[in-house]
């Protein structure tokens, strides 16, 4: 061999061996195989979206196994999915290795068109009253349940008390305050609000639920985010824009506090999992309150999200997954209160456990549960990927005044109407 | 190719002025320059990494953190909802398996091409040429759909299998054999050996040049792909480096300064490359520029 | 210097005969080597390209299979698609600003290195190990550190020190500054390997020539135009091509820069087609007008590719 050749065999030889061992070492990071127990005769595979708070992989893993101990014939082999859940959700269910259960955060009516997902009315049924009319109206499809909610999320805007008080400004209660508000809140080191580093973020549909508007009209077939005071509404983004005092483009997005908590704004739109956070960073000092209201017939609101638990249609082992289902959410009370306040901060979807959890009886989070309740609005399943994604990229040229809101948004409404159409076909 | 490695001609004596050292300044002035400018990023990632979350989303400037954070390396491996340590051993696996394969399969189409003359050889050239006009990344439906169909899809094979196969390595390979000298093959003839014989016996070992700097490209490449295996890598288990630190970078709760630790390490491998083994490289770009 | 690929072998391998006696030896060995390539190109590309061809003519919503033929419906879609035809133009324009800025500074980089003698190699390396960074970890750093809305952020203290307040580089849109961030995150990738080429051609030009033109009384900048340029002809056309190529196929940069954790890329300021094509293929599972993308793109490819030869030749003279 040339010596060349005798070098680069080296060089390769070790980068090999280098490689081996590090993939060798980590063959299992995933806890891929921790539920599969000696003499489990079926496997489920779960995937989670990567919640964000820390101890939520290890929990989830957990609750996997207590429900094998109990239950030793099925093991659960749970996967922690981070980025964009949905789209690689979506490609997997076209593959063999699609899971058996998993959760979604919006719930698609394309989903049960295409026959995706099971019923699940006889593990619903006999503990209806016991969630909301909202979590189970958004996945009933043709007078069946197709999910179990498992969280709610209430999403609201916290502002600072110091801060608020300084400018001598009131929490806004109206769409005109919380311009003078964003204007006023500025003070160059401290902006005075932050939707989003995209400046845009949720503030579109905000807007346009705060008119009195929707995204479907009252036959939740039609879409109608194109009428005249949706349209103004929608258009007060560009006047946040103009005013000066929006941050953007700060290194987390809403759905981190790291905005807020780092006081590089005043008022920002945020989760109610950040709550922990930013109570450890401003103690007191802070407030929630729901989107202010636009126009006099307009309400505030409060956007309500949350997850859902669902089963594969086309799971080999259909009933396995419904039992676990059953058996976590509906049954296992203890583990819903845990799962929803010991790592992060969610509202547990079951009334009755939700009554139970003292951490929601004071402060900024008793008022968060009453935001939700008062001011709650939650997307419909009709409204999927593709038409969001028409809404927000009309709402981002309005937002920058590239284009005319009225123009903009009715070329919109009619491609996203084309959408729902097709997934009504 | 051969061209940066032949020793430049003399230089011959010149009649009129030497430049002198002062004025060769401004040159070296304005190189440095750009220099600092080019080393920029890489200053800002150590610098980065080393901060916490809260002096990474700082309104002030630092040129150093205060302390340093070294325990952001620690926090990127210890967080499990991060596979980085996983992701990174599945870029070593997809990058080890693609260079040598790859390599070797164009070393071996176009020395075949070259240097073995039988009826439908200009076809066979023409087939493989065609592939050039297909552009690669524009074809990922397709090629996802052919990979899915054979249930590559989430697995590491489906990354690997369809970078093994390009025309442009089997050109370059060709052009190298078309210049070999002939005197090993017909060495080997001599000796009784075959075609396969020969190849594997005589020329593959006299091309290891050509190898190592395609090598090197094809390692350089599967290592900073992004697209590919974000279309095919579903769940944690398959994701590459990239796509995880991809992931991340667009999570919705990030660890900032993990990040930037995440992304010094990822480059640490090439970094290395380059420095170690740039004579390969170097040779191996230019001779993909030279392909026509 | 300029290896073509009609270039005949030097000497002959096989034994030549007029006789129609078939070398099966060759042949074997011959389907030996080849046939691995042969195979996965025919899968990996003829067969990929020829079904998702058919693909496209299919109503494939959530499927890879044919069944439901809708002819040119997606085409039609396609075409009438304004976010489309947006992203066309966006790498039209992405094009006509990387291709001569690229080629220009990786040009005069090029020269400037081979005009220095000592701490060339040094320079060298520098300039071209950005190229061990990839389009991912480039995007990080530009979003996150470069580029951020911050007051800290390193284009916005630059921007402050001629007085300008922080700016929002990735999300504000008029002026749109984001081009700055795109065209700049890509030039500092991909100067080095350009530059590596035309040092490549510099360094092979005869010094005779520019003797020659000293002795005529030339000027450094004459010598530039008339002798360096004509020389480096067959570079500069690989290195246009290979630029223009890559921009067209812009991915990376434009989806990391750009993606928010929850909307995706909804809230671009700008999307390439490849974006547009990943969203519907990937994101809206339609593979049938992912298809029809991906096929219009490669006409759209090829045709340039073609058109540039016809223009500015295949650089096979010399």
């Amino acid at each position: 061999m040339s010596p060349m050749n005798r070098r680069s065999f080296l060089v390769g030889s070790v980068l090999f061996a280098g490689g081996a061992a590090l993939a060798g070492c980590t063959s299992d990071p995933l806890n891929k195989n921790a539920g599969s127990v000696a003499g489990a005769k079926v496997t489920l595979q779960q995937w989670y979206h990567a919640y964000g708070e820390s101890g939520t992989q290890q929990a989830v893993q957990r609750y996997a196994q207590e429900f094998t101990k109990a239950n030793p014939d099925i093991a659960i082999n749970v996967s922690w999915i981070a980025g964009d859940y949905e789209t690689k959700l979506n490609s997997a269910m076209l593959t063999a290795e699609a899971p058996d259960l998993f959760e979604l955060g919006d719930f698609r009516y394309q989903n049960v068109k295409n026959g995706l997902l099971a019923p699940l009315d006889d593990i619903v049924g006999p503990v209806k009253g016991d969630f909301s009319q909202a979590a189970l109206d958004t996945v009933t499809v043709d007078g069946k349940i197709y999910g179990v909610k498992m969280i709610d999320d209430v999403m609201m805007l916290f502002y600072r008390k110091s801060a608020l008080q300084a400018a001598g400004v009131q929490p806004p209660q109206t769409f005109a305050e919380l311009l003078e508000a964003t204007k006023k809140l500025n003070t160059g080191k401290q902006k005075g609000l932050y939707v989003g580093t995209d400046g845009v973020g949720e503030a579109a549909t905000l807007l346009l639920w705060s008119s009195g508007a929707d995204f479907f009209d009252s036959s939740g077939k039609k879409i109608s985010f194109a009428a005249p005071e949706a349209v103004a509404a929608i258009a007060g983004l560009k006047q946040l824009h103009d005013s000066g005092g929006l941050l953007q483009g700060y290194p987390t997005d809403w759905s981190d506090p790291g905005a807020f908590a780092n006081g590089a704004t005043a008022m920002q739109w945020g989760g109610l999992w950040s709550l922990p956070d930013i109570k450890k960073s401003l103690a007191d000092d802070f407030g929630v309150v729901a989107w202010p209201k636009f126009g006099d017939s307009g309400k505030q609101v409060a956007r309500v999200g949350g997850w859902y638990q669902l089963a594969n249609a086309k799971s080999k082992n259909l009933e396995a997954a419904k039992k676990f289902i059953n058996w976590l959410w509906i049954q296992q009370a203890d583990l819903q209160k845990e799962w929803c306040v010991k790592y992060g901060f969610h509202i547990p979807a079951r009334k009755e456990v939700a009554a139970q959890t003292t951490e929601f009886s004071t402060g900024a989070a008793k008022e968060a549960v009453t935001i939700s309740q008062s001011n709650g609005h939650s997307y419909s399943g009709l409204w999927n990927k593709a038409s969001a994604t028409l809404f927000l990229q009309a709402a981002t040229k309005i937002a920058n005044g590239q284009a005319d809101p009225a123009a903009e948004l009715g070329d919109a409404a009619k491609k996203a109407q084309a959408e729902v159409d097709k997934q009504l076909a | 190719m051969a061209v940066l490695t032949a020793p430049p001609p003399p230089a011959p004596v010149r009649a009129g002025r030497k430049p002198g050292a002062l004025a060769k300044a401004p040159k070296y002035v304005l190189a440095s320059v750009l220099a600092l400018i080019f080393l920029l990023p890489f200053y800002i990632m150590l610098r980065n990494a080393l901060m916490t979350r809260q002096q990474v989303s700082s309104p002030d400037w630092s040129w150093l953190p205060d302390p340093l954070s070294w325990v952001n390396f620690g926090d990127l491996f210890a967080d499990p909802s991060v596979p980085m340590a996983h992701a990174l051993g599945n870029s070593f696996l997809v990058a080890i398996v693609t260079a040598p394969v790859g390599t070797m399969l164009g070393s071996m189409a176009g020395y075949a091409l070259a240097r073995i003359d039988v009826p439908g050889r200009r076809a066979v050239f023409t087939y493989i040429l065609v592939t050039l006009m297909i552009p690669q990344s524009v074809t990922f439906v397709p090629t996802f759909v052919v990979v899915g169909a054979m249930g590559g899809v989430n697995t590491e094979w489906g990354i690997i299998a369809p970078n093994l196969f390009s025309a442009f390595t089997v050109i370059l390979f060709r052009n190298f054999y078309l210049r070999f000298p002939g005197e090993i093959e017909e060495a080997g003839r001599l000796d009784g050996l075959g075609y396969l014989g020969v190849y594997r016996r005589l020329v593959l070992p006299n091309s290891g040049s050509m190898l190592a700097s395609l090598g090197a490209l094809m390692f350089i490449e599967s290592w900073n792909a992004f697209l590919w295996p974000l279309v095919i890598g579903q769940d944690p288990s398959s994701w590459t480096a990239q796509i995880a630190l991809s992931t991340f970078l667009n999570a919705q709760q990030i660890n900032l300064p993990a990040l930037f630790a995440g992304a010094l390490i990822i480059i640490a491998p090439l970094v290395a490359m380059f420095l170690l083994a740039q004579r390969f490289i170097v040779s191996g770009i230019a001779a993909s520029g030279l392909k026509e | 210097m300029t290896a073509t690929i009609e270039a005949p072998p030097a000497t002959a391998a096989a034994p030549k005969t007029r006789r129609k006696r078939r070398d099966w030896r060759a042949i074997g060995a011959f389907a030996v080597l080849t046939g691995p390539m042969v195979i996965g190109l025919g899968l990996f590309k003829y067969v990929a390209i020829g079904w998702s061809f058919l693909l496209s003519f299919n109503d494939a919503r959530g499927t890879i299979s044919l069944g439901h033929w809708t002819g040119l419906t997606n085409y039609v879609f396609l075409l009438e698609d304004d976010a489309f035809r947006t992203s066309l133009t966006t790498i039209a324009l992405f094009t006509v600003f990387i291709v001569p800025i690229t080629f220009v500074a990786s040009l005069a980089l090029a020269v400037l290195i081979n005009s220095i003698r000592r701490g060339r190699a040094f320079f060298r390396t520098v300039f071209l190990v950005p190229a061990a960074v990839s389009y991912v970890v480039a995007a990080l750093v530009w979003k996150m550190a470069l580029f951020n809305g911050l007051p800290s952020g390193v284009a916005n203290v630059i921007g402050g020190l001629f007085g300008a307040d922080p700016v929002p580089w990735l999300s504000q849109q008029n002026p749109p500054v984001y081009w700055v961030a795109v065209v700049t995150l890509r030039l500092w990738l991909q100067v080095g390997l350009y530059m590596i080429l035309f040092l490549a051609g510099l360094q092979a030009i005869s010094p005779t020539l520019y003797e020659a033109g000293e002795l005529d009384g030339t000027s450094k900048w004459q010598a530039f135009r008339y002798i360096t340029l004509p020389q480096l002809r067959n570079t500069s056309v690989a290195v246009l091509l290979l630029i223009l190529i890559a921009a067209f196929q812009a991915f990376d940069e434009f989806y990391n820069l750009f993606s928010t954790g929850l909307a995706g890329t909804s809230t671009a300021p700008v999307k390439p087609p490849l974006v547009y094509l990943y969203d519907s293929a990937l994101g809206d599972q339609n593979y049938g007008v992912g298809s029809a993308g991906a096929f219009v793109l490669t006409v759209i490819i090829i045709v340039i590719t073609l058109l540039q030869g016809r223009i500015v030749g295949f650089g096979k003279k010399d």
